[in-house]
């Protein structure tokens, strides 16, 4: 599903830097950040637990700023850049990491692409050479973007054709924005994934691959000074250039509900419902967090409890809120038992999402969601992979890397009301889209069962 | 679909947390306290006081190896049925009472075990310590609770087959290499075997399959170990033994020669495959050599097989290959998908990189590359005192002592082109010698994999994950 790596990320960090509630989260004051002459921004936190660092490049552009033509271009380029400089041939960045004991990876979303790299702390020179390299040196060779083109599109069979969840959750997020890009799928059409050229790419990197459109976070056993001074001896002499144009667009308020509905051979249905939500940096954000928790967190959730397990009419039912520069959605996803009735599991979502419109939560619920919700956020910050991902989502989509520290005090200053208010806006009917996946009528159901 | 390359990450966190354990520099086993109650349960304990967290695995031998025959599942099925009441709670009030406390508790089945994992804020100590105790003694395993997590788990086999084919086929490759042998069980079971899992079995299953002398509690984080073990021995000691012996498992057979398996999924535009044969156990002495192996030919972005059917062709997102060891020798398999238009141009040339293995060996240069890679990457599964809750459990596990973590860096060092060479030709299979398992579209493939060896049929909508044989 989208973002898929990073809720796993999240949710693979078991084990907690733990503070009671809203304490201070350790090490937050030995936090450096500073911007580089030519615009680059870099910030260090130094975690010595293992002998490791954590070192991921957010460069400030997605399928957000892509247009018909070259949707798909932003993913595309990401796996452009393991692939060859002017100065060294394709592959050798992986395996200079490799060699040097270094792992990395990438992902795309909407709104950033980023690249991560996790490194014994002696490898941090040669992984500091060669990210710079490819900012400064990137290379074209047509032969090697006809074969990424394969691997691009093999991808895309794997997510989206090959998975009905997939495949529904992209027409939903098509069909939930008329004007802004967010409609746009980050993995591409299947025919702009065809046909990006040579000189799209080119122009894409000219535009988007400024020093000054990027945050390069790390983590780990480093000391923040010895760490700023290598960004600059690698990354400062790269000249900083126009950045890319802002996005303009904004999405007109929807004005009633849309729906998508796919037949296909399948035997589970499912339902998916997309809400007009916040940007990241909204200051409510928190509130929509425990918003969702409350429906969808666990088994004693709302959603959860009365949908799978009291009423059976899902097997899951799971939330996702965009968190990006402008605002996104905010995600409901039903997968439903064999043969189920989508009409009975939507009539009964929406009572529950009445329900809370009209009645709001209950203490007990804030308090549970809240404690849910801190203790998370610290299971996220156990580890250095964890901390570069909360701090450079705060840093560049979430209104600024210091608002990380304040999030447990935020979850405090969450009231009832706060939660109620924000349900009324953005849980209506008219606000969302609905995407309906059921099985086709009759052919090919007769031969296994 | 935002995730790109995250196909590979997870081939290589497969590898790191099933296969190869590593011990960067410097990263050492942490003390630790072991207790053994009177009742056989080993409780092991590791004091890390950093943050006020306490992290825990318990662990249960047993696991899909002692299902019933016919009844893959049933060690999944009770594991998801603690969480579903216990003790005082019925399921709500325990999802309450651990969400509550924002208590994080994970409870899973693999081959050989089941395990209630979690962590809790060090201040809810007593309370973490109660509601394992409760599920792992006290589970009430209520019919109407069993009834609905069968038919759901039922359900996701389903909507996988749907949206997740990637994630089943190593189930179909593992049933197909071990046939019979309990190492080829689905773990989670299959649509027909959870269906013939009855109440009474399941409830039966539990007196004889879980019980003190099978349980192994470790616990890490932020404790007074005097305190913490005398309330786990409180808590614990007056638990049963299991009543029946745990299931010994014979060695399997390995494959001699090939054999493909093909799984129509007509509406897949993908093909997926996997390709392997019995290998090592967990305690195989060779196993820094085997990790260095694995790595360079399957393990790494970089690796033979990736550079091969990703870099240099296209012809796949992902490809990697991994060992699972266990008491013992579990499977080794290669794994990739690709348009079901190029699949036997994709199959030949992962079989073509096998040989490749075989016959030229690796370079000085690889070996190198391969050693440090490990090394590098080990201490990032010893950071957390969740992580080093569960490697002192595999410790236990499997008899293993803490060199197994603390002088493994020195064994990696200590790894020569010549073990390199003997542990490929010894442990990795032959091209000729693979069980095949491919999901996708069986009339486009059908006639092309015959050249493999003798194709046996199923449907992906069949209830099982074999064709023939029980479960």
């Amino acid at each position: 599903m989208s973002r898929g790596l990073l809720s796993g990320l999240l949710a693979a960090t078991i084990a907690c830097a733990c503070a009671p509630a809203t304490a201070q989260v350790p090490g937050a004051d030995q936090v450096q950040a500073v911007t580089l002459a030519n615009g680059m921004q870099v910030i260090v936190w130094p975690d010595r637990d293992i002998p490791n660092i954590a070192l991921f490049n957010w460069v400030h552009v997605g399928s957000r700023n892509e247009v018909p033509g070259i949707t798909g271009l932003a993913h595309f380029f990401e796996h452009m850049m393991f692939n060859g400089t002017a100065t060294r041939p394709q592959g050798d960045f992986d395996r200079v990491l490799e060699a040097n004991g270094a792992r990395n990876n990438a992902f795309t979303t909407s709104d950033v692409t980023v690249y991560q790299d996790w490194l014994p702390r002696a490898a941090l020179a040669t992984v500091f050479e060669v990210e710079a390299d490819r900012l400064r040196n990137l290379a074209f060779e047509p032969k090697v973007i006809e074969s990424e083109r394969g691997v691009v599109y093999s991808e895309r069979r794997l997510r989206v054709e090959d998975s009905l969840v997939g495949r529904l959750q992209e027409q939903v997020q098509a069909t939930a924005y008329l004007a802004h890009p967010y409609g746009i799928p980050t993995i591409g059409w299947p025919s702009d994934i065809q046909s990006w050229r040579i000189e799209d790419l080119r122009s894409f990197f000219a535009t988007n691959y400024a020093p000054n459109n990027c945050t390069l976070v790390l983590v780990g056993d480093v000391e923040p000074k010895s760490a700023i001074a290598l960004a600059k001896q690698y990354f400062e002499s790269i000249p900083a250039h126009a950045p890319p144009e802002a996005i303009r667009t904004k999405e007109p308020a929807q004005e009633g509900e849309r729906r998508v509905n796919i037949e296909a051979e399948a035997q589970s249905p499912l339902l998916q419902f997309a809400y007009h939500s916040l940007s990241g940096a909204d200051p409510r954000q928190p509130a929509l967090e425990l918003l969702t928790r409350i429906l969808t967190d666990g088994d004693a959730s709302r959603l959860h409890r009365v949908l799978v397990e009291e009423q059976k009419l899902a097997i899951s039912a799971d939330s996702y809120i965009d968190r990006g520069f402008d605002p996104g959605l905010a995600w409901f996803l039903l997968t439903l038992p064999a043969g189920a009735d989508t009409q009975k599991a939507e009539a009964v979502f929406d009572r529950e999402v009445e329900r809370l419109r009209d009645g709001g939560v209950t203490a007990q619920e804030l308090t549970r969601a809240r404690s849910q919700a801190l203790a998370d956020f610290w299971r996220g910050l156990a580890t250095i992979d964890g901390k570069a991902q909360a701090l450079g989502s705060y840093a560049v989509l979430q209104g600024g890397y210091q608002r990380l520290f304040d999030a447990p005090r935020s979850y405090e200053s969450v009231t009832a009301d706060d939660i109620r208010k924000l349900a009324a806006e953005l849980l209506r009917p008219g606000n969302r889209t609905v995407g309906v996946l059921t099985a086709k009528a009759a052919a090919g159901q007769g031969e296994s069962r | 679909m935002k995730c790109v390359r995250a196909a590979l990450l997870f081939v290589c966190f497969t590898v790191f947390t099933t296969g190869v354990l590593a011990a960067g520099n410097g990263v050492k086993v942490p003390p630790f306290e072991r207790v053994q109650l009177g009742n056989g349960a080993v409780v092991l304990l590791m004091e890390r006081h950093d943050v006020p967290l306490i992290a825990f695995s318990a662990v249960v031998r047993g696991g899909a190896v002692s299902d019933p025959a016919g009844e893959s599942g049933m060690a999944s099925l009770l594991v998801g049925l603690l969480e579903k009441g216990s003790g005082t709670r019925d399921a709500v009030a325990f999802a309450e009472t651990v969400a509550s406390v924002g208590g994080q508790l994970e409870t899973s089945a693999s081959t050989e075990s089941i395990a209630v994992s979690g962590s809790f804020l060090a201040r809810d100590q007593q309370l973490m310590v109660e509601l394992l105790a409760d599920m792992l003694q006290r589970p009430r395993l209520e019919l109407a609770q069993f009834d609905t997590l069968r038919a759901r788990q039922i359900e996701f086999i389903r909507a996988a087959k749907e949206s997740d084919l990637a994630a089943l086929t190593p189930i179909y490759g593992e049933a197909s290499l071990f046939t019979a042998h309990p190492y080829g069980r689905p773990v989670d079971g299959s649509e027909a075997s959870l269906a013939a899992i009855k109440h009474a079995e399941l409830q039966r299953y539990y007196e004889e399959q879980v019980g003190a002398d099978r349980l192994i509690l470790a616990v890490a984080g932020d404790f007074k170990t005097a305190q913490l073990k005398q309330r786990i021995s409180r808590a614990f000691s007056g638990w049963r033994k299991a009543s029946a012996p745990l299931p010994q498992v014979p060695k399997a057979q390995a494959v001699a020669s090939r054999r493909v398996l093909l799984i129509d999924a007509p509406e897949s535009v993908q093909s997926y495959f996997w390709a392997g044969n019995v290998a090592v156990a967990k305690n195989d002495p060779r196993r820094a050599a085997l990790d260095v192996a694995n790595t360079l030919f399957g393990g790494r972005f970089t690796s033979m097989l990736n550079s091969e059917l990703r870099i240099r062709t296209g012809l796949s997102y992902s490809a990697g290959s991994h060992f699972d060891r266990l008491l013992q020798p579990g499977h080794w398999a290669l794994t990739s998908f690709t348009q079901t238009e190029t699949t036997i141009q994709a199959l030949d040339l992962a079989l073509a990189t096998l040989d490749k293995l075989h016959e030229s060996g690796l370079d000085p240069g690889a070996l190198d590359s391969g050693k440090s890679y490990v090394q590098g990457q080990f201490p990032l599964a010893l950071e957390t005192s969740a992580q080093w809750a569960s490697q002192l459990a595999t410790l236990e596990f499997y008899g293993l002592s803490r060199s197994y973590i603390d002088d493994y860096s020195a064994a990696l060092a200590g790894v020569s082109a010549a073990d390199a060479k003997h542990v490929i030709d010894e442990v990795f299979p032959s091209s000729s010698q693979l069980a095949i398992v491919v999901v996708g579209n069986a009339g486009a493939l059908r006639d092309g994999l015959r050249k493999y060896g003798p194709v046996t049929e199923m449907k992906l909508a069949d209830p099982s994950f074999a064709p023939v044989r029980a479960e």
